[in-house]
């Protein structure tokens, strides 16, 4: 049998027919359970449109600022002049906005993205700072010894000694800073402990 | 991409607290939300049970429907991942009261309902795959969604959906290879 062949039977098969009395009275029980629920629940919209337009507004300014902010930050930086982690203001402040929940601030060509824990169950530690290249794509991220990291597709997993050795590790990789490539995926990394922001 | 004015004008309604509106919108929708929920599920109890918790809870998340798809696209997403979570549900039955409950099914099987012994047979190893191959199934085949679209629906990636379409139609093949097929 082949998938069209498949595919025929399984359209051909048809289902049990719903009586008519079901099919009028289906309406009237979901409704009757909306009011049992809740009489006098309401389906929220999600924004009014002037909120919606204020609050567009408000970030549209907020963003402004913060990349001007940050621009201004990174040109006495090391790393790409592209990238925001550069500024230790950004990440010292993130990182005390969201106590032990912040798990990495990453940084791909779209903008920032913050991983938080449900919890404040992230352990005090040196932050890592790493850049992974794939040839095509640029990804930053700032994290801690133990997380895990999804980087195209792949988790990579963030480790770090107190003398400031660092492993990434995925699932076809085994990287380090001490210029060992256990096995080599043809990825550019550059890692470094950020110990001017220790916590 | 919301559908038609009708049903664009409903959803405003049923948005301004208006029942009978919502009420309309069911009855649009209820046949293709109640095929899939007893696609998923093999039993029409459950499958009732299953589409009026989709539009209760479509009810509450109606204000979130932003219209980027079609209203029954959307219906389609609550519905079955509802139905997934029914099949997490089920499988943490004990094995007793699973093994009473198939042989309940397996004792109506000659008064449930299906037109055919064709349609019986395809609903039976529907039943036997894995929910997440089913409703792969369930939604490249009987909703005509693209693996794109079913990623979408399902949260997961199309390549998930290509794998999970692959091997159910291995199993299907080995469930149903008796069954006289037409060329299409």
């Amino acid at each position: 049998m082949n998938n069209p062949e498949l595919e025929s039977i399984l359209k051909r098969a048809r289902l049990p027919e719903i009586p008519g009395e079901s099919l009028d009275m289906f309406p009237r029980r979901v409704v009757a359970r909306i009011k049992r629920n809740d009489p006098l629940a309401r389906p929220q919209r999600s924004f009014s449109p002037h909120l919606a337009w204020a609050l567009g507004l408000a970030a549209c300014v907020a963003i402004a600022f913060a990349i001007g902010h940050w621009r201004g930050r990174m040109e006495t930086g090391t790393t790409p002049a592209t990238d925001s982690l550069a500024s230790a203001t950004f990440i010292r402040e993130t990182l005390a906005m969201f106590p032990n929940r912040v798990r990495a601030i990453m940084q791909d060509e779209r903008g920032i993205n913050l991983v938080l824990s449900d919890n404040d169950d992230v352990p005090a530690s040196t932050p890592i700072y790493a850049r992974i290249y794939d040839g095509k794509h640029a990804l930053s991220f700032v994290t801690f010894s133990g997380q895990e990291i999804q980087v195209a597709g792949q988790t990579v997993t963030v480790l770090a000694n107190p003398r400031g050795g660092i492993i990434l590790t995925g699932n076809q990789f085994l990287w380090s800073n001490t210029g060992r490539d256990y096995v080599d995926n043809h990825w550019k990394i550059e890692a470094r402990s950020l110990n001017s922001i220790a916590l | 991409m919301a559908g038609s004015d009708d049903e664009s004008k409903l959803i405003d309604q049923s948005l301004s607290g208006d029942p009978e509106a919502y009420a309309a919108l069911v009855n649009q929708h209820q046949k293709m939300i109640r095929a899939m929920t007893f696609r998923m599920t093999g039993s029409p109890d459950d499958a009732e049970e299953l589409a009026q918790d989709t539009f209760l809870r479509a009810y509450r998340q109606l204000g979130s429907f932003g219209g980027g798809s079609k209203f029954s696209t959307w219906l389609c997403k609550i519905a079955i991942n509802l139905s997934l979570d029914w099949r997490r549900r089920e499988s943490r039955r004990d094995d007793i009261h699973s093994k009473w409950a198939a042989d309940v099914v397996s004792g109506n099987s000659s008064d449930d309902g299906f037109p055919d012994e064709l349609s019986r047979r395809v609903q039976d190893a529907l039943n036997k795959l894995p929910a997440k191959q089913r409703a792969a199934i369930v939604l490249t085949i009987y909703e005509n969604q693209s693996h794109a679209e079913a990623a979408k629906t399902l949260d997961c990636t199309e390549a998930t959906i290509s794998w999970r379409v692959f091997a159910a139609r291995q199993k299907l093949k080995r469930l149903l290879k008796d069954l006289p097929h037409e060329q299409p």
